[in-house]
């Protein structure tokens, strides 16, 4: 259930190249979020910029965590590109933060127990959610598919202690070079034929499009995490669609519908 | 007879037959269908809730992009997506027929007919305190001309629809228009019990990298802080030109923004906008009226309205 709340900043520091990490205390979300869900933060409150930004929860501590000082922090991996980014780079340790969330369906996990794989590929900030995934998965056979530009871009590869990771940048500075696909497509014969593997994606619009390509034969569980210009943020305005193969209503909101869809259900517009 | 006084002003204001509570009404297409905001706020406490609009058949909307912020404001092509009259009456109602609050419905077509027909069915359920008519929409059978761009059209309109209604009807004009008021007294003559103003306005942006229009379908609709200063001056301009209520709407944040059109002549106003980036804006703004009623010491909300004659 999404709520409206303030959060204080912890902290907010540049992890590498553009991407930031900010920590906020706000238990109200943090005790409610899933993997794959996500906030919209307010970066101003002069309406400079207007909306509110969407952002996915990448690591949340329950107010009944092991580790007492985490309690109730929730973390957003960010890349700063426009005007709310840059607004939320400034944000200061101590200051209020007022989130919305968490919101969105989140992934459906894996049944357990399963002789099937359990496989993510991601890029770039799509790693976040990805990395909340994976510290709620069991499985023994977690292999984790990671790709960016450069090796700069190339975020979360300490964060699957349990899993198998692959890297590929397209300038060959870590890891294989090429993109995530290529590396996924030539790693994909360990994955065996008979088993309805379970895949996670969520990445750069075109890498999920190659991917969905790719995997479309397969008779795997595919779910992909979306992004999308978002108006609200929790299904009331309409604005953020996608095209699914719905019969009824084709454009379904990626903020309440979504972010996590059947890779099937995507309608990929020629554009 | 209800105790007012300069420690408790009264907010209830009176549109057509429609007795609201407070004035702050929640604009179409801004608050989905009631649900979505439930966690965020006691709905009951808004003066109206207006949900998004329907139409007798389904309507899938535009491609996206549909949303892109601007300067101070949101452009907008969602274009009327709405499950029908049908799934509507089955779906959304219940919920909604359950807050303890005004509940008016949007609603639109295509041909002259199509409102009449939609009008009539909406008029016949149980549990809503009256209609508003967006007249913002293109007119099939007219080579499609904009009903609410066209005073002899938005005169037909209005006067057919309110023949076969009993509930009362506010008409939400359309600001791309060359003279507001004469739509507005056109809407009048045809019976409308109030007029609802500003819809959005049309607008565009291009993408520099792309070379290609940030909606996807070119043109789209402005809302927010940037356009409030022409909304109301429309607003105080059709409030000198017509009797009936005025229902004033146009970037609307805060209560400030609410007073202002009250003082230009607004019987009460419609949060839109506002409502996707601060969902409880409708109760922000109730309190903030009230506080200012209360520190201007005036006892009731109807001293402000129209205050500015000029």
């Amino acid at each position: 259930m999404a709520l409206q709340t303030d959060g204080i900043v912890l902290n907010n520091r540049k992890i590498k190249s553009i991407y930031f990490l900010l920590e906020i205390d706000c238990p109200a979300i943090a005790n409610e979020a899933k993997p794959g869900q996500f906030v919209m933060i307010s970066t101003s409150d002069n309406h400079h910029p207007l909306l509110r930004r969407p952002f996915s929860i990448y690591k949340s501590y329950s107010t009944l965590h092991p580790s007492k000082e985490k309690r109730g922090q929730l973390s957003i991996l960010y890349k700063k590109v426009g005007k709310g980014t840059q607004k939320m780079s400034t944000f200061k340790e101590g200051q209020k933060v007022n989130l919305i969330g968490p919101l969105g369906n989140g992934f459906i996990l894996p049944p357990l127990p399963s002789p099937a794989a359990t496989i993510l590929i991601g890029g770039g900030v799509g790693m976040a959610s990805l990395s909340a995934l994976g510290e709620a998965l069991c499985s023994e056979k977690i292999y984790v598919f990671i790709g960016g530009k450069t090796k700069d871009d190339i975020l979360c590869e300490d964060d699957f202690p349990k899993g198998k990771v692959f890297i590929a940048t397209e300038d060959g500075s870590l890891g294989k070079k090429g993109t995530v696909v290529d590396l996924f497509l030539s790693e994909i014969e360990r994955f065996d034929r008979g088993r309805p593997h379970h895949v996670y994606i969520c990445g750069p619009e075109g890498m999920v499009k190659s991917l969905s390509k790719a995997l479309k034969s397969k008779k795997w569980i595919i779910q992909v995490s979306l992004e999308a210009r978002m108006g609200c943020g929790f299904g009331a305005c309409w604005g953020c669609v996608v095209k699914t193969r719905d019969t009824e209503m084709a454009y379904r909101r990626v903020c309440k519908d979504g972010p996590v869809f059947p890779l099937s259900e995507i309608v990929w517009e020629s554009s | 007879m209800k105790m007012k006084s300069v420690h408790h002003p009264e907010l209830s204001i009176r549109i057509g037959k429609m007795e609201l509570k407070n004035p702050v009404i929640v604009a179409s297409g801004t608050f989905g269908y009631g649900q979505e905001f439930e966690n965020f706020m006691d709905l009951s406490q808004l003066g109206a809730i207006i949900p998004k609009g329907i139409s007798l058949n389904p309507m899938q909307g535009n491609p996206p992009p549909r949303i892109f912020e601007t300067n101070g404001g949101i452009l907008n092509s969602i274009g009327l997506q709405n499950p029908g009259l049908q799934v509507f009456i089955k779906e959304k109602l219940p919920y909604l027929k359950k807050i303890k609050t005004n509940l008016i419905i949007n609603f639109f077509g295509k041909t002259q007919a199509e409102y009449v027909e939609l009008a009539r069915r909406l008029d016949s359920l149980d549990g809503i305190s009256g209609l508003e008519m967006n007249i913002s929409c293109p007119n099939v059978k007219q080579g499609g001309i904009i009903f609410g761009s066209d005073s002899k059209m938005t005169y037909r309109l209005v006067s057919e629809v309110k023949k076969s209604i009993r509930r009362p009807l506010i008409v939400k004009l359309s600001p791309n228009v060359t003279d507001i008021t004469v739509i507005a007294r056109s809407a009048e003559e045809g019976g409308a019990d109030a007029v609802s103003l500003i819809n959005t306005f049309k607008a565009m942006a291009i993408n520099i990298h792309t070379k290609k229009p940030e909606l996807g379908n070119v043109t789209g609709g402005l809302s927010g802080p940037a356009i409030k200063p022409i909304a109301l001056r429309m607003v105080w301009e059709v409030s000198r030109a017509v009797k009936i209520p005025v229902i004033g709407m146009g970037g609307i944040m805060k209560a400030e923004d609410a007073i202002e059109f009250m003082l230009a002549g607004a019987s009460a106003i419609q949060i839109g906008t506002a409502n996707l980036i601060r969902p409880m804006t409708g109760i922000e703004v109730i309190n903030g009226i009230k506080k200012y009623l209360i520190q201007t010491k005036m006892d009731q909300i109807q001293s402000l309205i129209g205050f500015f004659k000029a």
